[in-house]
């Protein structure tokens, strides 16, 4: 398998020369090389079959406080000298930021890191006829489960990713990963009455991908959807399985502990840190480092090591996550959270690990006097980001639980609740399930919480 | 370009395909943002590459490539059809299109003054000034502030075998500011303008983003925000709601753009965005919303976010109705998805958001016509009602049918009067339940409210939309929708 850590790390170079000759007094390159294949199932077929090849270069220069940013889809030496041409007109005419203090200076990256770990040959060679193959499997998977098994629908998807981030003030970093992962929505119809499951993983070796076990756990619970009822909104019990809590931890994380919303006013734990806002059951951190995760990662998008951040020790707040412009506005160091994506970029959490309890989600079942079993959560928005109010539907497999049995499926709720009132209060912790989550979210458990406000139903 | 598209069409022929499109593509993006008095983005963005879609042994094949030569034209062409290849063997019935009448032309978005044209100097000062004024409003209270801008260009040329060839130049440009109020001891308040997310945006020039008069519009947005820290609570009841433009303009995108995409309507996005209760059987049958509710998707509005010349299918913009007087009468299609359910055309809704996506069912300018009303003769004949403006939260199910709203702010209307500001304002319904109860929508305050936020597919795209709306009246809704209180 081809890598092409010294071609990159040569454009890098040329980005920062380039700066250099034209007078900027600092200069960052970013420079990737990304492969995403993605076979779309629906209605039991191959649906939507692609394949994208992108070549992106980033180019960000400083003169003082003046700076400009250009990130071209180029890889030619020639483009890349325009690019930088671009970014130096642009810091010419740019207003001081006077946030800016400097980019981040070379630090050391975790020497155990594994880094040749990150990378599976096979993810990296994988052809449309596997993935075919993959999706056939998923199909016939899901129909061998129940005769009212009406469509498959979802996506095998293989991404290789090649990334180098270089700086002027020496940070020089590199790494390739792979990934494959595939999520199937499954629908079953009985008569007149349609239900839906839902299921996925996700691995670094597409070898390992789970794509049988899948197809099962969702035809199951479309399979084991009918009969489904309504249920008046209100206060109840919920057990969340993995996915349905990752989709709540994952806003917990991005609206309270990033710390440029702390500084702009728009966190939910704004001046709470060091108290006690969640339950003593609910650790959480984020660390790419763990090599567990699919989406392990060495560094961020400015090049800074990741490191292991404790966010949530026993529902304490503990610690923000920073790069380098947020840090130095408090007065510490960037934790290795730069993310750079649409709009401005900001310190996120990006792979964030729950620690796990001992429970099964069966347990959780039979704990419960009067609940909801949801599957995961669909259109998840934040209702008042400054006091964390969220809402989002039920989707593809929720059922009433009463008296430590589950008793029917349920139509669509949705909920509107605070992060700090329904995580204030966690009765059961669960097991980390066989199937991996992709990143943003790295290990998240089943949880069961014994106060969740569902605020309304789905009635056709 | 012609040489370089006619070369990738031979070699899928060649290879065996039975159809094949290119689309090469430049994408630019010139990105501003000054925030609490610092420039915060300063950015260039371009994009260029081309995308093969093909038809063979009846599947569908799609492979892009940012790198224009002719080695990896050819060896994206024949990843192309290897794709549809392997593709059409998980199907029973290979893809049809409806026709399409080959094309040649050339078409631009008109518009007066081209934003890529106008120095960067002046727009950030602009945006550094208005930023200004807001943080030296009332420093006490106005804690942050923001100002945005941006232009986006794409140019494309579209060659098909069956003998189209387009080129098209599409330009749009907008943006806006934001701020938030904090009063002791109260939840910080958010006011923007002339719309939150970035503010609104235009197909037309630069003379679009000069209109807003964003400067002239400071100190009132700066007020809202101030009152909104000491303002009454949005009550929870069922109420009379009147939406102005640029919520009502989300309304219509949410609850029924989406689900008028015969894409999602036929299962294609079962999986990720979901589907809809607007199924094929309900055609010309389902009583969507009330005899005041006519909605259409229209590519050709002047200066509309969702406007061009032909989608990326080479289909010709056109007007479609989805409801006519509450009746559901017309979906969003593709020439594959059109064929499908037997219609004759497509409504020429495919559009992809950068040369490497496969383009999608995506809505072009859907629009609620405007009845005989004037906005202030809503207002006045309205005894007890809501008057919510600017989105602020959004969430609605996989169907499309319970969907809960949140604005920045509302107002009281008492005996045809508006009255005193509420915070935070919510409201939740059921989609034709909702149109059903609409009685009156304006004519004075219609125009083509644009969002270039419109997520769909995988992998993932975010496509530019527009939605034309003035100010509409529901009754029978229920407001004030707080952690599920």
């Amino acid at each position: 398998m081809k890598q092409n850590k010294e071609l990159l790390l040569a454009k890098s170079e040329l980005v920062l020369k380039e700066a250099e000759n034209q007078g900027a007094s600092q200069a960052q390159a970013a420079i990737s090389l990304i492969r995403m294949d993605l076979t779309r199932l629906a209605n039991n077929i191959v649906d939507q079959n692609v394949s994208e090849q992108h070549a992106r270069v980033r180019a960000l220069l400083y003169f003082g406080q003046k700076s400009g940013a250009v990130e071209f889809e180029v890889f030619e030496d020639s483009d890349i000298k325009r690019v930088v041409e671009k970014a130096v007109s642009l810091a010419r005419i740019s207003p001081e930021n006077k946030d800016f203090q400097s980019l981040p200076v070379k630090k050391e990256y975790p020497s155990s890191f594994d880094l040749g770990g990150l990378v599976c040959e096979a993810t990296n060679d994988t052809t449309p006829e596997l993935r075919a193959e993959y999706a056939i499997l998923a199909i016939d998977t899901a129909h061998d489960v129940d005769t009212r098994i009406e469509a498959v629908a979802g996506f095998i998807q293989n991404i290789s990713t090649e990334r180098v981030v270089a700086n002027s003030l020496g940070v020089e970093c590199y790494e390739m990963r792979t990934m494959a992962a595939t999520q199937l929505t499954i629908m079953a119809r009985d008569g007149s009455e349609d239900s839906a499951g839902w299921s996925g993983d996700a691995r670094r070796d597409i070898g390992d991908l789970r794509v049988e076990n899948v197809a099962r756990v969702a035809a199951e619970k479309a399979a084991t959807g009918f009969g489904m009822k309504d249920l008046s909104p209100g206060e109840y019990e919920v057990i969340l399985e993995p996915a349905a809590a990752s989709g709540l931890l994952f806003y917990t994380t991005m609206l309270g502990f990033g710390a440029r919303r702390h500084q702009e006013f728009m966190s939910y734990l704004r001046d709470r840190i060091g108290e006690q806002v969640f339950s003593e059951k609910l650790t959480m951190s984020d660390n790419a480092l763990n090599q567990r995760l699919v989406g392990a990662s060495l560094f961020d998008d400015e090049g800074v090591p990741h490191q292991k951040v404790d966010l949530i020790d026993k529902g304490v707040v503990k610690n923000l996550v920073y790069d380098t412009m947020t840090a130095t506005k408090d007065g510490v160091e960037s934790t290795g959270n730069h993310a750079k994506w649409w709009g401005p970029a900001e310190p996120i959490a990006r792979h964030i690990i729950a620690d796990e309890g001992k429970s099964s989600i069966d347990d959780m079942v039979s704990e419960t006097k009067k609940g909801v079993l949801v599957t995961h959560f669909h259109y998840m928005n934040p209702v008042n980001p400054t006091q964390g109010v969220l809402t989002a539907l039920t989707r593809d497999g929720t059922w009433f639980v009463e008296n430590g049995e589950v008793k029917h499926p349920l139509r669509t709720l949705r909920f509107t609740d605070a992060i700090p009132r329904f995580f204030k209060d966690i009765d059961l912790v669960g097991k980390y399930s066989e199937l991996l989550e992709q990143p943003p979210i790295g290990l998240i458990p089943g949880i069961k919480l014994p106060s969740f406000r569902f605020s309304g139903s789905s009635k056709e | 370009m012609k040489d370089f598209a006619e070369y990738a069409l031979d070699t899928c022929r060649n290879l065996g395909a039975s159809y094949a499109d290119i689309r090469i593509m430049t994408v630019k993006d010139e990105d501003i943002s000054v925030k609490l008095g610092n420039i915060s983005i300063l950015e260039l963005r371009e994009s260029i590459g081309f995308g093969i879609r093909c038809l063979a042994d009846g599947g569908l094949g799609f492979a892009g490539s940012y790198d224009i030569s002719k080695e990896e034209l050819h060896r994206i062409a024949e990843l192309a059809v290897r794709i549809a290849k392997s593709s059409g063997s998980t199907r029973k019935k290979g893809i049809e299109f409806v026709d399409v009448k080959p094309i040649t032309d050339n078409y631009t978005t008109p518009f007066k003054k081209d934003p890529f044209k106008i120095p960067i100097e002046e727009k950030v000062d602009l945006l550094v000034n208005v930023d200004r004024r807001l943080g030296e409003y009332n420093p006490d209270i106005i804690k942050f502030t923001k100002a945005d801008y941006r232009s986006h260009s794409e140019d494309k040329i579209f060659s098909s075998t069956e003998g189209a060839y387009i080129t098209q130049r599409i330009v749009f440009c907008g943006g806006g500011f934001t701020c938030m109020a904090m009063s002791p001891g109260s939840p910080p308040q958010v006011r923007s303008y002339p719309g939150s997310f970035r503010g609104d945006f235009s197909t037309s020039g630069y003379e679009f983003f000069e209109s807003k008069k964003l400067l002239e519009n400071v100190d009132h947005v700066a007020d809202e925000a101030i009152a909104l820290t000491t303002a009454k609570q949005c009550p929870t009841e069922k109420a009379t709601v009147l939406l102005d433009g640029h919520q009502l303009m989300l309304q219509i995108h949410e609850s029924c753009g989406h689900p008028t995409e015969l894409d999602r309507v036929l299962g294609t996005e079962a999986a990720y965005a979901g589907t809809s209760f607007m199924t094929v059987d309900k055609l010309n049958s389902l009583q969507y919303g009330s005899e005041h509710v006519t909605i259409v998707a229209d590519s050709t509005n002047p200066g509309g976010l969702g406007t061009f010349g032909y989608d990326d299918e080479g289909v010709k913009a056109k007007r479609v109705e989805l409801i006519k007087n509450g009746l559901f009468v017309g979906y969003q299609s593709s020439r594959e998805t059109a064929a499908l359910i037997g219609l004759e055309e497509s409504s020429g809704g495919m559009r992809a958001d950068n040369p490497q996506k496969l383009p999608l069912i995506r809505m072009v300018n859907v629009n609620l016509e405007p009845t005989d009303w004037y906005r202030n003769e809503i207002i006045e004949d309205t005894k007890n009602g809501i008057l919510m403006s600017t989105n602020k939260s959004w969430s609605i199910d996989d169907k499309r049918v319970n969907f809960q709203f949140g604005t920045e702010i509302a107002w009281e209307i008492i005996d045809g009067e508006i009255g005193q500001i509420l915070k935070n304002p919510t409201y939740t319904g059921i989609t034709p339940e909702f149109w059903g109860s609409m009685d009156a929508s304006s004519k004075d305050d219609w125009r083509v409210w644009g969002t270039p936020n419109c997520g769909k597919g995988q992998p993932p795209q975010v496509m530019y939309v527009g939605h034309g709306c003035g100010t509409a009246r529901f009754h029978n809704v229920r407001v004030g929708i707080m952690e599920g209180k």
